[in-house]
């Protein structure tokens, strides 16, 4: 392998790990802060892309606008969704399993409403920056995956910045740590379940958005993105945030390793066995703390 | 339920379903009773490990891949019988049972973390199944070449043998259920309780790790139907998500934890999906998985321990009730 060969791959693997973080974000607040694994997670995904879909073929809205109209409108739906179905399971054992179970309902009805809706093709949206390229010292960057890598990077900023630095931050903070003791100190521990909730899709929706210039929509797309999502948070540590940028990168180099010296499927198996060792000797993952759940 | 009871409910549901097979129907209605009565067997050996042990696996399809690809696959290449194809890839089930569960129960790897380990699981196997082309046809599957009927190559015309096949292979499971009775009752108290379990004496592990390798070893042999009786499998529905979470969705809708529970699950998803699919499959192809996730979710939180569940609590209802009537009476209200 040339070292040109092996620099492209390099920066292939990171805009691609940036996107997967971005990816995975909102999966890692969720079980963070709510302690739940949302298995509808790609579903959201999905959800998100045939909106930023929609958005450009109607209106010709530009991808990256369209985030700013997915934001507010899938926080409302996170919120909805909350108050529905993860709300009356909390606190009456056996949360965990039951919470797994009804958002791979959850997952059921997205995909299948989404076939119902708008049928199995592949769709693809072409914008300015289809197909185009940037090149930096004679490496080609995908020009789509370039700006994604730029907003996951705004992205994961702003919200390091909310969680650390503002009273609201300070607050799911707290209630990540210790519900008990967060609602003894007077914080309306379901309101930041809620919110929680809301902005975890809403960031979901976000990832969607931006990637859908570069990768076909259909309705099964999300569980593809599933796996690689709890692959990186649990890589990375479920709950910790850097865990997940940390694991998005290292997935995205893998993937691309693999890929270009065997084939994509062995690429998935590898990262796939990896999980399963982070689970067996480290399920807080790399970047997590505490202990053993 | 008494354990007594559920060896006769088990001979008179038997005797019923039997009685079935003379009776004069169409012949999809013969396909839907087969469909349910895999489905019956397949949740109630997922629920061995799932259901009782209390260890949620949605990658089960992982071992009816595993049984399936073997059965097809010794049969194509080597012309085995694949009445003992079926044997050999129930223990490669059991192999690739042992070499997840082994590490899973030794590191205590419990509720959403034991799940996406299955998952894991799975995803591995179905992208091992589209990476080896050559002998397993990749994503393009394999099928099964058709033979009259033959009773060592489980091939038959017509549905009837088939539907004779599973009926037994659903009593066998349900019976070695039955039969498991204490190993079942370790498994609940290990479910409810574990350190409480293993101060009692129950060896938690062992346990755990022999009710899922007879788990395993039954979805397989499941797998291996599968492929006798609908002659063609690939990796993305026999090794998929869809199945894995068929498999939860009857035996949670029906009862997890109990013994009828995935047969009464089978018996109303199955007729009711298949119904779906044959009046609005066309219009709205998705209609029947949607219909599945939202009886799932609303199981969940208004139903959490299935149907079988519901004459305990109508039970529970009357105690209460006869109660507040003997209080008000004067009596003392006493629970019996």
């Amino acid at each position: 392998m040339s070292m040109e060969t092996f620099l492209q791959i390099i920066a292939s693997g990171i805009l691609l790990g940036g996107i997967y973080a971005l990816l995975s974000i909102g999966l890692n607040l969720i079980f963070g802060v709510i302690k739940i694994v949302n298995l509808a997670h790609g579903d959201f995904i999905m959800l998100s892309m045939y909106a930023t879909f929609f958005l450009f073929t109607t209106f010709k809205i530009n991808p990256y606008i369209s985030t700013l109209i997915v934001f507010p409108l899938f926080v409302i739906l996170g919120i909805i969704i909350f108050k529905l179905i993860i709300k009356p399971l909390l606190g009456k054992g056996e949360t965990e399993v039951n919470t797994i179970l009804a958002t791979a309902g959850l997952g059921f009805v997205l995909q299948n409403a989404a076939l119902m809706l708008w049928g199995s093709d592949f769709r693809a949206i072409e914008t300015n920056l289809t197909g185009k390229s940037y090149e930096f010292a004679g490496i080609m960057l995908s020009a789509g995956r370039f700006w994604a890598f730029i907003v996951c990077l705004v992205v994961a900023g702003v919200l390091y910045y909310l969680l650390m630095y503002t009273s609201l931050g300070s607050k799911i903070r707290a209630v990540s740590q210790d519900s008990d003791a967060a609602t003894l100190m007077g914080i309306n521990v379901n309101m930041i379940y809620t919110l929680t909730f809301g902005v975890g899709i809403a960031l979901v929706g976000i990832g969607g958005a931006i990637i859908t210039p570069t990768f076909y929509v259909f309705p099964t797309v999300g569980l593809y993105f599933n796996t690689l999502a709890f692959i990186i948070v649990v890589l990375g540590g479920l709950g910790s945030f850097t865990g997940a940028l940390v694991g998005g990168l290292i997935i995205g180099l893998i993937e691309t390793f693999t890929g270009v010296v065997a084939s994509a499927e062995l690429a998935q198996v590898f990262s796939l066995l990896i999980f399963l060792v982070i689970l067996f000797v480290k399920p807080e993952g790399i970047m997590g703390k505490g202990a053993r759940v | 339920m008494k354990p007594k009871l559920s060896l006769i409910i088990l001979a008179i549901l038997s005797i019923v379903l039997l009685s079935v097979y003379f009776l004069p129907m169409p012949i999809y209605y013969k396909h839907v009773l087969i469909l349910t009565l895999f489905y019956a067997y397949m949740g109630t050996a997922w629920n061995i490990m799932c259901g009782y042990a209390g260890r949620l696996s949605l990658g089960h399809a992982a071992f009816a891949a595993v049984g399936a690809y073997t059965t097809l696959i010794l049969y194509r290449g080597l012309g085995l019988s694949p009445w003992l194809g079926m044997i050999a890839g129930g223990l490669l089930a059991v192999c690739i049972m042992m070499l997840i569960a082994y590490p899973c129960f030794r590191f205590g790897l419990k509720g959403p973390y034991f799940t996406l380990a299955s998952i894991a699981l799975m995803e591995i196997v179905q992208n091992l199944l589209t990476f080896m082309r050559s002998l397993t046809g990749g994503s393009l599957g394999l099928s099964l070449p058709y033979k009259p009927t033959n009773f060592a190559l489980f091939q038959f015309d017509g549905k009837e043998t088939y539907y004779l096949i599973i009926l037994l292979f659903w009593a066998i499971a349900v019976f070695a259920v039955w039969k498991m009775e204490r190993t079942r009752y370790y498994l609940e108290a290990i479910r409810e309780d574990e350190s409480a379990a293993s101060a009692l004496g129950i060896s938690v592990n062992k346990n755990l790790i022999k009710a899922a390798v007879i788990s395993a070893f039954l979805v397989a042999i499941g797998g291996a139907f599968y492929v006798q009786y609908f002659r063609y499998i690939d990796p993305y529905t026999i090794a998929g998500f869809g199945l894995s979470l068929n498999l939860a969705l009857v035996t949670i809708i029906g009862g997890s934890g109990t013994i009828f529970g995935p047969t009464i699950g089978a018996v109303i998803l199955i007729p009711l999906s298949e119904f779906l699919r044959l009046s609005a499959g066309t219009q709205l192809p998705g209609l029947h998985l949607f219909v599945y996730g939202v009886l799932l979710i609303m199981t969940i939180i208004y139903l959490p321990k299935g149907i079988a569940s519901i004459p305990g609590i109508m039970n529970a209802k009357k105690i209460r009730k006869a109660n507040i009537k003997n209080a008000a009476a004067g009596g003392s209200g006493v629970n019996e």
